[in-house]
């Protein structure tokens, strides 16, 4: 498969600090990749550099093109996306914000089953349907990468399943290369085909069962994390 | 009774004589396209929580009216370059030094009335335009700052107009705004930069105390009963209207001053669209 996204030597300094160090990693299409690692390990920082939103050193490519020249063909999905609940702009309002067509508000709107909330105020939705709604305006222009940074954060199970079937139809249907920032290392398993693991540096990438390993664990969690949640994978 | 009411409407309409001055054409134009500009940039100021950046502008651009009469310069030009230099320093403090913006305007705020306080100290005697500048006078408009307040807000109705999606992405969000495209850190400075010389055109009306009240009030009530961003900015600029025209056509029947009698008429308007939310509640509901 083609490399959709190519990082080299990719570095991050905020205030004086290291934020990511040396990164090195291609990423093909057709990849539901898993961007795991502890708090502050550069996770959401990496998923800005590919949007370009960030100064960094290094190089990133997506499709061959600079981040910020490739945007046309990237959906976001933001990890927090607060605003003010009472002002009044409806479902269908916001994803015109960002999309030029009608039908494909409509198809976008009925892939993540929110057709029927078009007119419903947007700050009248639950954490669940309002992260429908942000997934249908990121898959509206029809991307071919969709970056998504903590996508479940606040929803329930039921909610978090749906969401990762709708990210597979994606996937599966429709071609769209997934990228997603995560906490849950037992998603891992289930929803990607490749894991990125990061802790300021990639401690490890590939294929989830031959990536995980004690080692990678350990380095990303610390000793005791590693250990448990490696057992709890070996008994599941 | 029945004597008194015929005597009450002609004494009205011998009042509204008034409205065949220039002075009170040139009020009423002005007042119509400033309510149209500061309610539609009300909208923002509402969704990104900027109230507080339109009033540190009206109070900081002090400067530059005691520039413009220090130095016999029409002080309204002077205020709208200051203002504008203003939003790009609060931009720029912001974004460089990553400070919260109230902190990055409460140093703009108070340095621009120091100087303007300070500049005006030096010219003694009584100062009619720091006056005007204080309570605002509708009625004062001459035709060339007539003229400046029309061009001014034409550029600026414009640019929203055109802007219109790429505004609104950026005060949602400004990491969506940048996934869509959106150049923010073009249009981010840019709108601090009209939202300022919005607030500096209202000074001319409203004065620096109040000009707040026309960014904020017609939008605060907009809001309160649209169910659609479309019918929030068309309500907003309609709201506007209203209160200008009803707080000047009163000014004019009570002989009472303009600018208080234009945001009282925003506290009207407010408050009938909490009593219309109140019943009519059941809208707001999924």
């Amino acid at each position: 498969m083609d490399i959709m996204i190519s990082i080299r030597n990719l570095s991050v300094i905020r205030d004086g600090l290291e934020v990511l160090q040396n990164i090195h990693a291609d990423i093909r299409a057709g990849e539901i990749v898993a961007v795991i690692g502890p708090n502050g390990a550069g996770k959401s920082t990496l998923l800005k550099c590919l949007l370009g939103f960030l100064i960094y050193t290094g190089t990133i490519t997506i499709f061959g093109k600079r981040p910020t020249h490739a945007l046309d063909q990237i959906g976001y999905v933001p990890q927090r996306f607060t605003f003010d609940k009472n002002f009044p702009l409806t479902v269908a309002e916001f994803l015109r914000l960002s999309c030029d067509s009608q039908p494909a508000i409509k198809h976008a709107l009925k892939e993540v089953e929110m057709d029927a909330y078009h007119d419903a105020l947007l700050g009248r939705l639950s954490g669940g349907q309002l992260q429908r709604v942000l997934i249908a305006r990121a898959i509206a222009n029809s991307p071919k990468l969709l970056l998504l940074d903590e996508p479940t954060t606040g929803i329930d199970l039921g909610g978090e399943k749906d969401f990762y079937e709708i990210i597979a139809h994606q996937n599966q249907q429709h071609d769209v290369t997934i990228v997603m920032v995560s906490h849950e290392v037992n998603m891992v398993y289930t929803h990607a085909t490749h894991v990125l693991c990061l802790n300021k540096s990639v401690c490890g990438m590939g294929r989830p069962n031959e990536t995980l390993t004690r080692d990678v664990l350990e380095l990303l969690y610390g000793r005791d994390t590693a250990i448990r949640d490696h057992e709890h994978h070996a008994h599941a | 009774m029945a004597e008194i009411r015929p005597f009450a409407i002609m004494n009205i309409m011998h009042m509204l004589d008034i409205f065949a001055y220039p002075f009170m054409q040139r009020a009423v134009i002005a007042g119509v396209i400033l309510a149209a500009l500061l309610s539609v940039l009300g909208v923002y100021v509402l969704l990104k929580r900027m109230s507080f950046f339109s009033d540190g502008i009206a109070h900081a651009s002090l400067a530059g009216i005691a520039i413009g009469i220090i130095f016999s310069w029409p002080p309204l030009i002077v205020a709208l370059c200051l203002s504008a230099v203003f939003a790009w320093v609060i931009y720029w403090i912001e974004r460089k030094f990553e400070l919260a913006s109230d902190t990055a305007i409460g140093i703009l705020f108070t340095t621009g009335m120091a100087v303007g306080v300070l500049l005006i100290s030096m010219r003694p005697g009584y100062q009619p335009e720091l006056i005007s500048f204080l309570f605002g006078n509708i009625l004062a408009i001459q035709k060339d700052e007539l003229w400046v307040i029309a061009l001014v807000s034409m550029g600026i109705i414009s640019f929203v107009a055109l802007q219109f999606r790429p505004l609104t992405l950026l005060a949602l969000d400004e990491e969506l705004a940048h996934a869509a495209h959106v150049k923010t850190t073009l249009l981010q400075p840019l709108f601090y930069m009209i939202l300022s010389l919005a607030v500096v055109l209202g000074i001319k009306i409203l004065g620096v105390i109040l000009v707040s009240a026309l960014l904020i009030l017609p939008s605060a009530s907009a809001r309160i009963v649209a169910l659609s961003l479309k019918r929030f900015v068309w309500l907003s600029v309609c709201f506007a209207e209203g209160i200008v025209l009803a707080g000047i056509l009163s000014s004019v029947v009570f002989n009472l001053p303009t600018g208080p009698m234009i945001v009282l008429s925003g506290t009207c308007c407010f408050v009938i669209a909490l009593v219309l939310r109140t019943f009519r509640s059941s809208d707001y509901s999924l």
